[in-house]
C-alpha cells in the first residue's frame, strides 16, 4: 500500500514535470471543489456574468487568478476563492481549464 | 392544510411577480454587425492567435470569441471606469461609448465570425 502510494507520487510528479510544473489532474480536483459551481467543470459556464474558461490561454487564466489573489483585480466573489489558492493551485487550475475542449473560438 | 397552502401561494404571487421584473432596465442590446465595424482597436491584439502582451506582464491576451456577452460588456465597462486596470485596455475602453461596448460584446459573443446575412 505504501509502495503503491509512493509509485503514485512518483508518477504524478513525473506527469507534473512533463506539463511544465502544472498538474492537470490536481487542477481538475481543485476545479470540482471550488470553481465548478459557477464556471462549470468543463469551463462552459451557464451564467452570463461568469466568464467561460474552457480552452482559454493558461497564462491568461493564471494571471487573472494571481490578480484576484493580490487584489489588483477586484471582485468580491473571486477574491475569496483566489485568496485561498497557492501558486501551485493557480498553475494547476489554469492548465486544467486551458486543456478543456475549447468553448471559446480559436481565432479571436 | 391545503387551504393554508393555497393562501400562502396567493400571498406570495406579487412577490414572485416582482422578483421576475429586473430592478434596472436592461442595457440596450448590442448589434453584432455594428460591433464588427468597431473592432479595429481590438484586432491588433485579440485578432492574432497566441498574441502576447508585452507590458506590464507577459501573457497571452484572452480569447474573446464565444465568451458570454454580459461578461464581455462588464469587462469593458470595468476597464473604462478604471475598476479593472490594464494600460492599453484602459485607454481603448475609455474611448468607447456604451453603445460601442454593447455592439462589441455582441460581436465577440457570437464567435467573432461573420453572420449569415453578410
Amino acid at each position: 500500500m505504501a509502495g503503491m502510494r509512493l509509485l503514485l507520487l512518483i508518477a504524478s510528479f513525473a506527469l507534473a514535470t512533463v506539463a511544465h510544473g502544472a498538474d492537470v489532474t490536481a487542477g481538475q480536483a481543485k476545479a470540482k471543489e471550488i470553481c465548478q459551481a459557477c464556471h462549470g467543470l468543463d469551463g462552459n459556464s451557464a451564467v452570463a456574468d461568469y466568464p467561460k474558461l474552457g480552452g482559454q490561454y493558461p497564462d491568461y487564466l493564471a494571471k487573472a487568478l494571481r490578480d484576484y489573489k493580490s487584489g489588483a483585480r477586484k471582485n468580491p466573489i473571486m477574491a475569496g476563492f483566489a485568496g485561498a489558492l497557492t501558486a501551485q493551485d493557480i498553475d494547476n487550475l489554469a492548465a486544467y481549464y486551458a486543456s478543456q475542449p475549447a468553448v471559446l473560438a480559436r481565432q479571436y | 392544510m391545503t387551504r393554508y397552502f393555497a393562501i400562502a401561494l396567493l400571498l406570495s404571487l406579487p412577490a414572485l411577480a416582482s422578483a421576475q421584473t429586473p430592478a434596472q432596465p436592461a442595457a440596450p442590446a448590442g448589434d453584432p454587425l455594428k460591433g464588427r465595424e468597431k473592432t479595429r482597436m481590438c484586432e491588433g491584439c485579440h485578432g492574432i492567435e497566441g498574441w502576447r502582451t508585452a507590458y506590464p506582464e507577459v501573457y497571452r491576451v484572452p480569447k474573446l470569441g464565444g465568451q458570454h456577452e454580459a461578461y464581455l460588456a462588464s469587462a469593458l465597462k470595468e476597464y473604462k471606469s478604471g475598476a479593472r486596470s490594464h494600460p492599453s485596455m484602459r485607454a481603448i475602453a475609455g474611448s468607447l461609448s456604451d453603445a460601442d461596448i454593447a455592439d462589441l460584446a455582441a460581436y465577440y459573443a457570437q464567435g467573432g465570425v461573420k453572420t449569415a446575412s453578410q
